[in-house]
């Protein structure tokens, strides 16, 4: 199918489907009065029933954890995946050489630029890390601060080699923090299971409101997700990194040409 | 004002999809995915939004100050990990398409033909 007609396409559905958007633009409830009480029940009880001040770990964690266990699996399968994709015929085979097209000039790194990196990737690194401690007290969590925490793995990339990135980051132990964090997601799920509460019941001390440790169970499984999140970006951009070696050493299979 | 935030929700994903429907390239068109996929973010905070109140987290002011939707917020959390999840494993199978067959064009990739 070639541009035009793929474009007439979308201009008859365009047709039939304004209409129907625009009615149920209409019909939407007024922008500022949320109809669902789902929330507001939320933010009076959550405070006093767990301690809690930030009401969307509450909610990820507590409330609707096993849903976030879910989406916790989901993404350990995904980013399972996309390694196994990624990997291809090269196996667990990895190289501490940066792939490098033949011909092309390498301009090493400017002064400015490893400094810069090497002061934001540690600032950086320190606050994911204080994003996912503090995921129950204040804006952050798991996700968000795993991800901060991995982002500044790419920073190192850029500011040092490939080959000293390889050095400080290491694979096995972002595979292993990924199925750790998993695991223990899982066992905070099952353990209460085992005394008789139900599961992800919050059977650990709740802590006071505003404080470090606040939430109960929801810390523990707060921790895990953060130590997930690491695991499983960080071994996505070291997979993807690995991709980028030259293509001689990873020839496409033959059985595509059968 | 009340229905712009939806008017928006509904322009992002429409130029999502316009920019799927004409892409001449595989990272491109995930790309654009992303951009439908946060059409569902503009969404989800606007259902949860709510005039003079502030956010769901109670440490600067005690509980029981008017704040807005938690849960949607958790929602959007968890939507914008699935795209994450989603954009790597598009961009995984984008360069193994890349590796068998050198071109990300769609126009030029024929998945259903036999190949010769």
């Amino acid at each position: 199918m070639n541009t035009t007609a793929r474009i007439v396409l979308l201009v008859i559905a365009l047709v039939v489907l304004a209409p129907a958007a625009g009615m149920l633009i209409l019909a939407m409830p007024a922008f500022g009065h949320p109809l669902s009480q789902y929330g507001d029940v939320v933010n009076a009880l959550a405070p006093r029933l767990r301690n809690i001040s930030n009401m969307v770990a509450a909610v990820n964690f507590d409330i609707r954890g096993i849903d976030t266990l879910g989406e916790e699996c989901m993404l350990l399968a995904a980013v399972t995946g996309t390694v196994m994709l990624l990997r291809g015929h090269r196996g667990e085979d990895m190289s501490e050489r940066a792939g490098r097209v033949p011909g092309r000039k390498q301009p090493s790194r400017s002064d400015a630029t490893v400094l810069l990196c090497r002061f934001i990737a540690t600032v950086l690194f320190l606050f994911g890390i204080y994003m996912v401690l503090h995921g129950t007290v204040t804006p952050g969590g798991g996700f968000q601060g795993g991800v901060i925490v991995a982002s500044s793995f790419v920073l190192l990339y850029l500011g040092e080699s490939y080959r000293a990135w390889r050095r400080i980051v290491l694979g096995p132990a972002l595979a292993a923090l990924e199925g750790t964090g998993a695991l223990a997601y899982v066992l905070a799920a099952a353990l209460p299971l085992l005394g008789g509460y139900a599961a992800l019941q919050n059977v650990l001390p709740l802590g006071t409101w505003k404080d470090l440790f606040s939430g109960g169970l929801m810390v523990a499984v707060n921790y895990a997700v953060g130590c997930a999140v690491i695991g499983s970006f960080g071994v996505l951009l070291l997979e993807f990194m690995e991709e980028t070696r030259a293509p001689e050493n990873d020839p496409v299979p033959d059985e595509e040409d059968e | 004002m009340s229905i712009l935030a939806w008017c928006v929700a509904a322009w992002l994903f429409g130029i999502g999809v316009y920019g799927i429907v004409t892409s001449r390239h595989y990272v491109h068109l995930i790309g654009c995915l992303a951009v439908c996929q946060s059409a569902t973010y503009v969404l989800l905070l606007g259902i949860g939004f709510r005039w003079h109140a502030g956010p769901p987290i109670f440490y600067d002011h005690p509980p029981g100050t008017p704040a807005v939707d938690p849960v949607v917020q958790a929602l959007v959390l968890t939507d914008i990990v699935v795209s994450a999840a989603m954009t790597a494993l598009l961009l995984a199978i984008a360069l193994q398409v890349h590796k068998r067959r050198g071109t990300l064009d769609p126009q030029h990739l024929r998945p259903f033909r036999q190949e010769k």
